[in-house]
């Protein structure tokens, strides 16, 4: 077990170590490729700065978080119920999912010069953009989820009196929780990266998207690379802490899906 | 006999399939010529599907411009992803050799595949700068990292014995790769060229749009359209960016897949 991590670790180490002595020689050009301990640096630079209320990194990821809580939770509420529509009225499923599947291959960034028109720069563009993208992996997957009910559960539990309603929640929602979860684990990533993406082109003056454009524009490498790996340190996050234990809680427990037992 | 029969059927259906698939566009389509034609609402910029048919006509049969950004749009996704393809391929099925190769770099795939797309390309515009070279980077750094994990993992995943019995009969090197190993893990390869060509549309558009000194592509007609705010130059595009990605998703992976792992049984027919 020990070694596994050591030989884990190991290609990360020496691929940090090796960028560090080229940049410090300069083997590399180091405005380009600043070494890790200066990256390293102006995050604690960052993150510092104006400690603790005009801290410009907490600033920026608040502006983002904030932006992708509110698409987000729009998106994948709106998601699951027209994905449960779907899933139960074969009309409705044959009317929208093609439009669905179309739609849903665009990605989220293009539609940001569309939406600038419509509603500015700023916070409607990428909110809404965020639920866009959140919305069309969650209404995908549920509706796929909700399609592949027993019937024979459904009509067992009609005979035994349930009501339209009660066969929704109890048969329905339980059984297609496991895809539902698989679109809101998706929903988050495609959310997540939209609107990081959306404000590179649309923010007017917060966000970690905007924090990194902006340094990108004025060739900040090493603002550039911290920006980048608060995104993924906030992305694995959200995605190994809330979403695994939410799913642990509830899926998990009932015999939905086998868990992967680590170590 | 059957087959003779077979034939009409099939294409009827598909003619249906085709034809229900199109239906939902032709009534948003009519339903939003109406309420723009009768002024219900009037959006700023919500040109009507007659103008965009009319700006359609325009781009591609009378300037022929739209030709040209498809054109350089697949050149690129194609250069980078078929160069991820084939690295990839080769590399999976080296790490997949030997076990200390597997400890030793799984982790880091593993941690790189779920880096998204979006964050490689300011690192790529910076070092490689604001061209093609850029977003071709980024499409094969997005899709590599998947297909690369994927085919480990299949080739993994094969029956030892299968292997044991190529190595007697005196298959080594590239033909066992080619002729047992590669057809054995085709499902998991797939299984990463379909997530890949997913994540390489979307690097090919956000990197279209954001590099500043391409001139043609879908993304970049999508962008350009902002200056002269053309929104019906924008819808255009965008719906043809989603087309495109649609077919390019089922119509080039379903006939991999029907031309290997269902023709050999692997996989039960759609």
């Amino acid at each position: 077990m020990k070694r596994k991590i050591i030989l884990a670790l190991l290609p990360i180490a020496v691929f940090l170590l090796g960028w560090e002595v080229a940049a410090r020689l300069e083997w590399i050009n180091p405005v380009l490729f600043p070494a890790p301990s200066a990256i390293l640096s102006e995050l604690v630079d960052l993150f510092v700065k104006g400690l603790p209320v005009q801290s410009e990194l907490i600033k920026h990821t608040l502006a983002t978080l904030k932006r992708l809580g509110v698409g987000f939770s729009i998106g994948a509420l709106i998601g699951i119920f027209m994905g449960v529509a779907m899933g139960l009225s074969n009309p409705l499923f044959h009317f929208f999912n093609p439009l669905i599947l179309v739609l849903m291959s665009i990605p989220g960034i293009a539609l940001a010069p569309l939406f600038i028109i419509w509603l500015g720069f700023g916070d409607p563009t990428i909110i809404t953009l965020g639920a866009l993208s959140t919305f069309f992996p969650v209404v995908y997957s549920t509706t796929t989820g909700v399609r592949s009910v027993d019937k024979q559960m459904v009509r067992a539990a009609q005979i035994m009196g349930a009501t339209p309603l009660q066969v929704i929640t109890s048969v329905y929602i339980p059984w297609s929780a496991a895809f539902v979860f698989n679109g809101v684990k998706l929903g988050l990533a495609r959310g997540w990266m939209t609107v990081i993406a959306v404000e590179f082109v649309a923010a007017s003056n917060y966000g970690l998207g905007y924090m990194i454009w902006y340094a990108t524009e004025q060739l900040k490498a090493d603002v550039v690379y911290a920006g980048i790996l608060v995104m993924i340190l906030i992305y694995a996050i959200l995605d190994k802490l809330l979403i695994k234990n939410i799913e642990k809680s509830t899926i998990a427990r009932w015999g939905m899906i086998t868990q992967k037992q680590d170590g | 006999m059957v087959k003779r029969n077979q034939k009409p059927q099939l294409l009827s259906a598909r003619l249906k399939n085709t034809l229900d698939f199109v239906f939902p566009f032709l009534v948003v389509g009519f339903v939003w010529e109406l309420v723009v034609r009768t002024g219900i609402v009037q959006l700023h910029s919500l040109p009507a599907p007659s103008t965009l048919l009319a700006k359609f006509w325009q781009l591609a049969f009378v300037s022929g411009v739209l030709w040209k950004h498809l054109a350089s749009s697949l050149y690129r996704l194609f250069a980078g992803y078929l160069l991820a393809v084939v690295i990839g391929t080769a590399i999976g099925a080296l790490l997949a050799q030997k076990q200390v190769l597997h400890n030793l770099f799984e982790p880091t795939l593993n941690l790189l595949m779920s880096v998204p797309t979006i964050a490689w390309i300011p690192i790529f515009l910076i070092t490689l700068g604001l061209g093609d070279k850029t977003v071709i980077m980024a499409i094969f750094t997005s899709s590599f990292f998947a297909i690369t994990y994927n085919t480990m993992r299949g080739i993994e995943m094969i029956d030892k014995s299968i292997v044991n019995a190529a190595h007697l009969m005196g298959l080594h090197g590239l033909r066992l790769f080619l002729e047992v190993l590669l057809p054995a893990s085709m499902l998991s390869i797939i299984n990463g060229l379909r997530l890949a060509i997913g994540y390489a549309w979307r690097a090919l558009v956000g990197g279209e749009l954001l590099a500043a000194m391409i001139e043609w592509g879908l993304g970049k007609m999508v962008y350009q359209a902002r200056y002269f705010n053309d929104a019906s130059v924008m819808l255009l595009g965008l719906l043809i960016i989603g087309l495109t990605g649609y077919l390019l998703d089922t119509a080039f992976l379903t006939i991999l897949e029907r031309n290997t792992v269902e023709k050999w049984g692997m996989a039960a027919k759609k």
